[in-house]
């Protein structure tokens, strides 16, 4: 249990950098950090004490595997993740381009 | 790739990287050939293969990078993934259904088995791969109006 809490806090100082922090490249790195704590907790909740990796191969039975489903789920996660941060660091250029700054209470001119 | 190119790192960097690149592409050419039978697969594969060239791109400048994998190249590679993918799913309709496994499942834990699933990691990690490429050759041509006119 103590691993799930220490995963929320994990996610809690990825919240923490998006509601606190001005400058944008911080608030983008806050976002990666609360993803991956979203992955690790599901990782954790997958594992099984002494379990084995979940691939089948000819010369080992199929008991106390490890829940594979969760690790696909985190795969695609992964994918999903690394398309959101380049989304993420595209805007964040295009954003210094048009206002020269990345403090987010700068940015107020609609107009540029 | 050779010590004519005055951009880039230095010569450190460069020997380096001209000694290993072609192990990382050669590496995630394997992870994907064995993504059925091992751990690993197209989207694992395909993002060695892409950071075999962004290895390159970042010791030699965007030059050398670009000219071993044009931006032409990269765009039609991105879109050939995807439309092989979607195209061996379709050739499922010829016997059956949607992704139907029609090819012959071959012997378990050999490198030809497994009927069309090495085929479709081939399809993704070139879509992977290319795209992956993609995204950093946009992030780094991105060139700012005041830059342009220096």
């Amino acid at each position: 249990m103590s691993l799930y809490l220490l995963c929320l806090v994990l996610f809690s100082i990825g919240i923490y950098c998006i509601v606190r922090k001005r400058n944008i490249i911080k608030i983008i790195v806050g976002v990666i950090i609360a993803e991956y704590a979203v992955n690790l907790f599901f990782i954790l909740i997958a594992y099984r004490m002494g379990g084995r990796s979940p691939i089948h191969s000819p010369d080992t039975i199929i008991s106390n595997m490890v829940d594979a489903l969760p690790q696909a789920v985190v795969l695609t996660s992964i994918v999903i993740g690394l398309a959101n941060t380049a989304l993420l660091i595209g805007i964040a250029m295009r954003i210094y381009q048009k206002y020269r700054t990345f403090d987010i209470t700068k940015i107020r001119d609609l107009r540029g | 790739m050779s010590r004519e190119h005055g951009k880039g790192m230095s010569l450190i960097v460069k020997t380096i990287t001209r000694l290993t690149v072609g192990l990382i592409l050669l590496y995630g050419i394997y992870i994907l050939s064995h993504g059925h039978i091992s751990p690993g697969g197209g989207f694992a594969g395909g993002v060695i293969v892409a950071l075999s060239f962004v290895h390159l791109m970042l010791a030699y400048g965007k030059d050398v990078a670009l000219s071993k994998l044009p931006k032409g190249v990269t765009t039609f590679f991105e879109s050939m993934g995807a439309i092989l993918f979607l195209s061996i799913a379709l050739l499922g309709f010829l016997t059956g259904y949607f992704f139907l496994n029609f090819l012959s499942k071959g012997k378990p834990f050999t490198l030809f088995s497994g009927g069309i699933i090495p085929l479709c990691n081939i399809a993704i990690s070139l879509k992977v791969g290319a795209g992956l490429f993609a995204i950093f050759v946009a992030l780094v041509l991105l060139k700012f109006d005041t830059e342009k006119k220096e």
